[in-house]
C-alpha cells in the first residue's frame, strides 16, 4: 500500500514561486488528478513527490516514512513522462525490462513480469519490434509497461500527462484502459496522474486537485469540483459558464418559492436540497433570482455583497418567446448565433440586463429534436434551475477579466 | 468575391516518390469558413500551402476568384496568413508589428494607420499599441497575429493550427472569438487543424483528408449525421462499432445483422441495398444515440413512439460522470463493449452489472462494409 503526505510543501527557482505551501494527501489506492493549466506547478509538484526535485520547504511522506531526501530510485516509483522516452536502438522487451536488468533482478522473474504486462496491455506478439515501428498509441503502451514493471515493493504510478501525445479516439481508448489496470485485482495501484484537460481528469479520477499558480484551489471529488467549485477560476475550468455580478439579498422575503425544488424530483435535486440551502440574488433586473449555496458556507453572505452568479452553458434552458412570467431565473433575449457541435447545440442569445447588452451561451443535447425550433434571430427566453446556480463573493473585475477572458 | 477552387491538384515530393496530395478537387465558396481536417501527415497542410502559393502543385490547377493563379507569388494573392507559433517579431512593438506587412506593401500613411487600428480595435489590442509583444501570453499573442493578417485587408485568411499553442482551455474560447471575427468582417477562410473538436465547434465546412485524399466534405452536420466511412465515423465524435454479418434481407431497404460470436440480431438500413446476405458488416452508432431502459420498463405504457427504434439487451460495466455527461460502459454476452453518453444530471441509478435495455433508432445505425483486417489498427488510426 501506498499513502502520500504532502506537508507544507514550496518551491521557488530563482524569483519564480512554482509551488506555495501545498499540503495534501493522496489515499492507498486512490486514483489521484493534478489538474490545471500550463505553468501552473503540476509537473514541479509531481517531481517533488518522484522525488526528481527538492522541495525548499516542507516535508513528503510515503505511509507515514519522510522519504523527503530520498532519491527517485530509492522511492521505488513507477514513472511515465509525457514524451515516453524510449530507447530507440532497443526492441520492445527490452526497453521493458531495461531497469530490472540493470537492478540485477531474477531474469527469469523479469521474463514471467514482462509477459504479463505485455499480456495487460494487448501488446504480445510485438516482442522484437522497434519503438520507430509502433504506433503512438503502442508506444505509450510500451512506456506504461516499462513503468510498470517497477513496482515490486511499491505500488505507486507517476504519470505526466500520459495521452497528451495521442489521436483524440485512442486518447478516450486509453483513459480508460488506464483506469480500469489501475484498479484492476492484480495490481491496485495509487496513480498520481498530470493533467491539463478537464475532460480527462473527470473521466478517471477519484478525486482532483486543482493547481493554479502555485497554489492548492481546490481538492474534492469530480462531482464536488463540478457542483461545488470553490471559486471562479474551478468553475471556468470545468466547463463553459456565463457570470452575471449582483448583490446578495438577506433583508427580503422572496417573491417566489425558492425552497421548492426544479423540476422533478430526483435524487440529484434531493442531495443539493440536503447539502445547501437558497439565497436569493438581485441582479439588477427588477427580479428575484435565486441560487443555492453549500450550508457551511451560507452565512457568510450578507445583505448588501456583491456576488457573482455563474451558470455553466449546459444549465442553461431555452424557451421559445417571451416567458418572463413564467420562468423564474430568466432572461429574455434574441438568438444571434447557432452551431451545431456534434453532441450539442450552441446558442448565443443576447440579453439586456442593467441596460447593458449580454452574451448568454446555452448549450442543449443534439439528440433531442427540439434544437430545431430554435433559429438565429428568434426571441427566447433563457433560464436556470435555482440549484445549479453557483454563487461566489465577487473577486472584482479584474480578476474576473483574468480568469474568463484569460487577460 | 473569393472563391478558391483546386482542380485535379496533385503534389509530390522527392522526385516523385513521396505522394502527398493525391488528386484532390474541391471548391470554397465566397465567406465560407472551412477547415482541412485529418492526422498527421494525411496531406492537409501541404493543400493549405499550395492554395497560398507557398507550394506549387505538381499537377492541376488553383483557381482564386476563377483565376488560374499558377506562378503568382503568395504576397499577390491577397491572403492574410496566421501561423501557429504565432511568427511575431519580438523587437518591433505591437503597432509596427501590424504596419510592417502594410509599409512593405507601399501603402500610403493615412491608408496604414486606418487599417491598423481598425484591426487592433477588432482584436481589442488598441491599448496596447506602443508595448512590445514579450508581454502577452500565448493568446495575446494570436490576437495580434490576427490583427496583423486582417489589417492588409485581405478577403480570405490562411490558418495553420492557428490555436495549436494554446492551452486547451483558453483554445475553446479563442475559437468561437476567432469563428465570430471572422464571420463579422465577411472573410473566406482556411484552417487547418487536426483536431476534430476543435472543426465540429466552429466550422462551416469541413474538409477531411487522408493519405493525400478528401474522404469527404460537407457541414459538420452532414459528417457528423452521415459519415462515408469507419474512419470519418470515428474521427469526428464518439462512435461505437459493432462487427457482424448480414443474417436476412427484409422489405423496405432493410436487412437484419447478427452480430459476431452470438451477439445480438439488429435490424438496420440496407441503403440502394448495397449488402447482400452473410456480407461481413460494421455498424456504427453514436454514444449519445444509445437509450437506456431498466429491464422492467413499461413500454407498453410509454407515451412515445418506438417504431424504427432496436432494442437489445447489455450488461452494465460501470458509469462515471464527467461534468456536462455521464458515461455508461456496456457490453454484451459475446464480450464486445460499447458504450452511451447521457447529460450529467441524468438520473437512473443503475448498478454496475445489471442487464439493461438497449434502444438505438434505426436511423442513427451507420452500416460499412467490415475492413477484412482488424478494425481498430487499420480502419480507424
Amino acid at each position: 500500500m501506498v499513502k502520500i503526505d504532502l506537508k507544507n510543501v514550496s518551491k521557488s527557482y530563482g524569483k519564480f514561486i512554482a509551488l506555495k505551501n501545498i499540503s495534501l494527501q493522496v489515499k492507498d489506492k486512490e486514483y489521484f488528478i493534478i489538474l490545471g493549466p500550463t505553468g501552473g506547478g503540476k509537473t514541479t509538484l509531481l517531481k517533488i513527490i518522484s522525488g526528481l526535485v527538492k522541495p525548499d520547504d516542507g516535508e513528503v511522506l510515503f505511509d507515514d516514512i519522510d522519504v523527503t531526501r530520498m532519491t527517485p530510485g530509492e522511492r521505488n516509483i513507477g514513472f511515465m513522462f509525457e514524451n515516453y522516452a524510449l530507447f530507440p536502438h532497443m526492441n520492445l522487451v527490452d526497453n521493458i525490462s531495461y531497469s530490472g536488468r540493470v537492478n540485477a533482478r531474477n531474469p527469469e522473474m523479469t521474463k514471467k513480469l514482462v509477459e504479463q504486462v505485455l499480456m495487460m496491455t494487448l501488446l504480445t506478439g510485438r516482442n522484437e519490434a522497434l519503438p520507430e515501428e509502433l504506433s503512438g498509441g503502442m508506444k505509450q503502451r510500451v512506456a506504461l509497461c516499462r513503468s510498470l514493471l517497477n513496482l515490486e515493493q511499491t505500488k505507486l504510478l507517476i504519470l505526466d500527462e500520459p495521452l497528451k501525445a495521442l489521436d483524440a479516439g485512442l486518447r478516450m481508448n486509453l483513459r480508460r484502459e488506464l483506469l480500469l489496470m489501475a484498479k484492476s485485482k492484480q495490481l491496485e495501484l495509487t496513480v498520481v496522474h498530470v493533467t491539463n484537460e478537464e475532460e480527462e481528469a473527470m473521466m478517471v479520477a477519484d478525486r482532483i486537485a486543482v493547481i493554479n499558480q502555485g497554489e492548492l484551489v481546490q481538492v474534492g471529488t469530480p462531482h464536488d469540483i463540478y457542483y461545488y467549485p470553490k471559486d471562479l477560476f474551478v468553475a471556468n475550468f470545468m466547463s463553459e459558464i456565463n457570470y452575471f455580478d449582483g448583490i446578495c439579498i438577506r433583508e427580503e422575503s422572496p417573491k417566489w418559492d425558492i425552497y421548492k425544488m426544479s423540476g422533478q424530483k430526483d435524487n440529484f435535486y434531493t442531495q443539493i436540497h440536503e447539502e445547501s440551502s437558497p439565497i436569493l440574488i438581485d441582479l439588477n433586473t427588477g427580479d428575484q433570482f435565486a441560487a443555492y449555496i453549500k450550508n457551511d458556507v451560507s452565512n457568510e453572505y450578507n445583505h448588501g455583497d456583491k456576488i457573482l452568479l455563474v451558470v455553466r452553458a449546459n444549465h442553461m434552458k431555452i424557451r421559445l418567446g417571451n416567458r418572463l412570467n413564467q420562468k423564474k431565473n430568466s432572461f429574455f433575449g434574441k438568438i444571434i448565433r447557432r452551431k451545431f457541435m456534434g453532441v450539442f447545440y450552441r446558442f448565443e442569445v443576447l440579453i439586456g440586463i442593467n441596460n447593458q447588452e449580454k452574451t448568454v451561451v446555452v448549450t442543449i443535447p443534439a439528440t433531442s429534436e427540439v434544437h430545431n425550433k430554435f433559429k438565429e434571430n428568434l426571441e427566447v427566453t433563457i433560464y436556470f434551475p435555482k440549484e445549479l446556480g453557483i454563487v461566489f463573493k465577487h473577486p472584482g473585475n479584474k480578476v474576473v477579466n483574468e480568469v474568463i477572458k484569460l487577460e | 468575391m473569393p472563391t478558391i477552387e483546386l482542380i485535379g491538384v496533385t503534389k509530390t515530393f522527392n522526385e516523385g516518390k513521396v505522394l502527398a496530395v493525391d488528386d484532390i478537387t474541391l471548391k470554397i465558396n465566397d465567406g465560407d469558413y472551412v477547415f482541412l481536417l485529418g492526422p498527421t501527415g494525411c496531406g492537409k497542410t501541404t493543400t493549405l500551402r499550395m492554395i497560398a502559393g507557398l507550394e506549387e502543385p505538381t499537377n492541376g490547377k488553383v483557381f482564386i476568384d476563377g483565376k488560374d493563379v499558377k506562378g503568382i507569388p503568395p504576397e499577390d494573392r491577397d491572403m492574410g496568413f496566421i501561423f501557429q507559433h504565432f511568427e511575431i517579431f519580438d523587437h518591433l512593438t505591437v503597432w509596427e508589428n501590424v504596419t510592417f506587412g502594410l509599409e512593405m506593401r507601399g501603402y500610403d500613411d493615412d491608408y496604414i494607420v486606418q487599417q491598423a487600428e481598425k484591426a487592433l480595435t477588432t482584436v481589442d489590442l488598441l491599448e496596447y499599441v506602443d508595448e512590445y509583444p514579450s508581454i502577452f501570453g500565448n493568446p495575446g499573442l494570436q490576437k495580434l497575429g490576427i490583427a496583423r493578417a486582417i489589417a492588409t485587408g485581405a478577403k480570405i485568411l490562411i490558418m495553420d493550427e492557428p490555436l495549436g499553442s494554446l492551452d486547451p482551455k483558453v483554445s475553446n474560447v479563442f475559437r468561437h472569438e476567432l469563428r465570430n471575427l471572422i464571420k463579422d468582417l465577411g472573410l473566406t477562410a482556411i484552417h487547418v487543424t487536426h483536431n476534430q473538436e476543435e472543426a465540429m465547434a466552429i466550422a462551416d465546412q469541413i474538409i477531411i483528408m487522408r493519405a493525400g485524399k478528401i474522404l469527404q466534405m460537407g457541414t459538420p452536420y452532414d459528417l457528423y449525421e452521415s459519415p462515408n466511412s469507419i474512419f470519418v465515423a470515428n474521427f469526428l465524435g464518439e462512435t461505437n462499432f459493432l462487427q457482424g454479418f448480414v443474417l436476412k434481407l427484409l422489405e423496405d431497404a432493410k436487412m437484419e445483422m447478427w452480430i459476431r460470436l452470438g451477439g445480438p440480431r439488429i435490424t438496420c438500413n440496407n441503403i440502394n441495398l448495397q449488402f447482400d446476405l452473410d456480407d461481413n458488416i460494421v455498424i456504427a452508432f453514436r454514444f449519445e444515440d444509445v437509450y437506456l431502459f431498466p429491464e422492467d420498463y413499461g413500454f407498453e405504457k410509454s407515451v412515445y413512439d418506438w417504431s424504427g427504434v432496436q432494442f437489445f439487451k447489455a450488461s452494465l460495466e460501470d458509469s462515471r460522470f464527467v461534468g456536462a455527461t455521464k458515461r455508461f460502459y456496456l457490453f454484451l454476452d459475446n464480450g464486445d463493449k460499447f458504450l452511451s453518453i447521457k447529460p450529467g444530471s441524468y438520473e437512473e441509478n443503475f448498478v454496475p452489472g445489471e442487464t439493461l435495455i438497449i434502444g438505438i433508432h434505426i436511423d442513427d445505425i451507420h452500416v460499412f462494409k467490415a475492413p477484412s483486417d482488424m478494425l481498430y489498427e487499420t480502419s480507424l488510426s
